[in-house]
């Protein structure tokens, strides 16, 4: 689907809105609260693609995007070239981070540009009147932009500083009526998610989304068996790009390591995971692995792809 | 079999857990059941008869099953997070205890079920919507409308009950032999 950047506008010095339409003035297909979608960003040698959060859908797409530092490619062009009218390609957009409907409550923990889906999140829990306690993490530096872009309310709250949110204690004194949603850093993700589960809040109750897990990493060597075919992944890329580079069509959907849409059986060599999908002992069994964020251990793998 | 009627498993401690409580319509625990539970908060059903007493491991006991759910929804109502509850008893209880859980917000992996203790159905009367208690036949005569309902093996959890339909209706007064088939 072609769209067409109807506004760009910058809220921070590495924060960006950018609206987008239907290229051909036609209606958008439905967005939903936690749906994102995929843009094909072009680079001078390769085309990017990564996944962004939708913040407002409707007649038109609403994307924030923050410039990565040591970015990879998408990020930068979106902040350097991204002008009124210029045309790029979008996917359709996918939600792997819905709102669970029964719950009475939910809790949001963010950080950084984690933000995203919540901003989303809000208007539908404000529509259904929902009870809703939001928390957001950033940097002191970072704090009059996400300050701008919270919403008005006592319900969220920006944390500056480790110490005034009490991870634990906010986790302890919840019902058992309410949801958990973090988006964010891998580590801040993981240091929510294992205080949760700590004290108990079942799996089904704790809903993550992370984007830009791929961070890239030391260069190995890749065997497709059944393409018959051998890559070098480098150490900008990831395992999916590198196959994307080489004019393969692997599947994914989120490329954050969440869905598991990639998943591919791994017949030699041990998978380095980065991914939120595969449990712990999965990972351990090392029978498969995220060909969007996980990498190798070995020099070499072989994918049964 | 049809595949609506529940299948009981994997009833056991979840470690993950913050706090554990045990329910059950029986005066006392299945023994299989009891050495695992042992230190479970538990409430039980004090069968008010002579000679019969509540288990010694029972946190508390109630008069009748009613109390013991009505007192449940308040409970949840003010629990935290990572409980987990267990029901063992019989099946309409059991899946009473689950919509009491549901309700208060409770799911998948925080509620487990373990069937013990009488096979009574709980039988919903497709035609009248009453629903016949303690049901031990194949055939029951609804104490609503009072049609000889055949208790299928179809099962909701929402209404906790069997389905039953009329045995007769299309010759009416053709009965098949009355059986105890859930004793």
């Amino acid at each position: 689907m072609i769209a067409r950047i109807a506004n760009v506008s910058a809220i921070s010095e590495t924060i960006k809105r950018i609206v987008l339409e239907a290229a051909d003035g036609s209606a958008l297909p439905a967005g939903a609260p936690g749906a994102h979608i995929m843009l094909n960003i072009p680079g001078p040698r390769r085309v990017w693609k990564n996944a962004y959060s939708l913040v407002a859908f409707g007649s038109a797409y609403e994307i924030i995007v923050r410039r990565v530092q040591n970015s990879r490619g998408g990020s930068a062009w979106l902040h350097d070239h991204a002008a009124i009218g210029e045309t790029i390609e979008i996917s359709m957009p996918v939600n792997l981070f819905p709102m669970a409907r029964t719950a009475q409550k939910h809790l949001l923990l963010s950080a950084g540009i984690g933000i995203t889906p919540f901003l989303a999140y809000v208007p539908a829990l404000r529509a259904h009147e929902k009870k809703f306690e939001w928390h957001h993490c950033c940097k002191l530096a970072d704090a009059p932009a996400f300050a701008a872009l919270l919403p008005p309310g006592r319900e969220a709250i920006l944390h500056t500083q480790r110490k005034t949110l009490d991870l634990p204690a906010l986790l302890k004194r919840q019902k058992l009526n309410t949801h958990l949603y973090v988006c964010g850093p891998a580590k801040f993700m993981d240091t929510a998610v294992e205080a949760a589960q700590k004290l108990g809040w079942p799996g089904a109750k704790i809903h993550t989304e992370s984007f830009g897990g791929a961070t890239g990493g030391a260069p190995f060597r890749v065997k497709l068996a059944k393409s018959n075919i051998a890559l070098d992944v480098g150490p900008e890329e990831s395992l999916l790009e590198a196959m994307e580079n080489a004019g393969l069509n692997p599947p994914c959907l989120c490329r954050g390591g969440a869905c598991g849409e990639c998943e591919l059986p791994v017949l030699e060599g041990i998978p380095d995971h980065h991914d939120h999908f595969l449990s712990d002992s999965q990972h351990k069994t090392g029978a498969s692995m995220m060909t969007c964020v996980s990498r190798a251990k070995t020099p070499e793998l072989v994918l049964d792809f | 079999m049809i595949k609506s009627r529940p299948i009981y498993d994997n009833f056991r401690i979840d470690p993950a857990g913050r706090a554990h409580l045990l329910v059950t319509d029986l005066s006392r625990l299945p023994v299989d059941v009891l050495p695992e539970f042992s230190d479970v908060e538990t409430w039980v059903v004090h069968v008010v008869a002579p000679g019969i007493q509540a288990q010694d491991v029972a946190t508390k006991a109630f008069r009748a099953v009613a109390d013991l759910l009505a007192s449940l929804g308040a409970r949840l109502a003010r629990e935290p997070v990572g409980l987990r509850l267990y029901a063992v008893g019989t099946e309409p209880f059991l899946w009473d205890v689950n919509n009491v859980a549901r309700a208060a917000g409770l799911g998948g992996g925080e509620i487990f079920l373990k069937h013990a203790g009488s096979l009574k159905r709980r039988v919903y009367c497709s035609h009248c919507k009453t629903m016949n208690e303690d049901v031990t036949k194949n055939i029951v005569k609804c104490r609503g409308c009072g049609a000889n309902l055949f208790v299928r093996d179809h099962f909701s959890r929402r209404l906790a009950a069997y389905m039953g339909v009329a045995v007769d209706a299309e010759v009416p007064g053709e009965i098949p032999q009355v059986e105890v088939m859930y004793p």
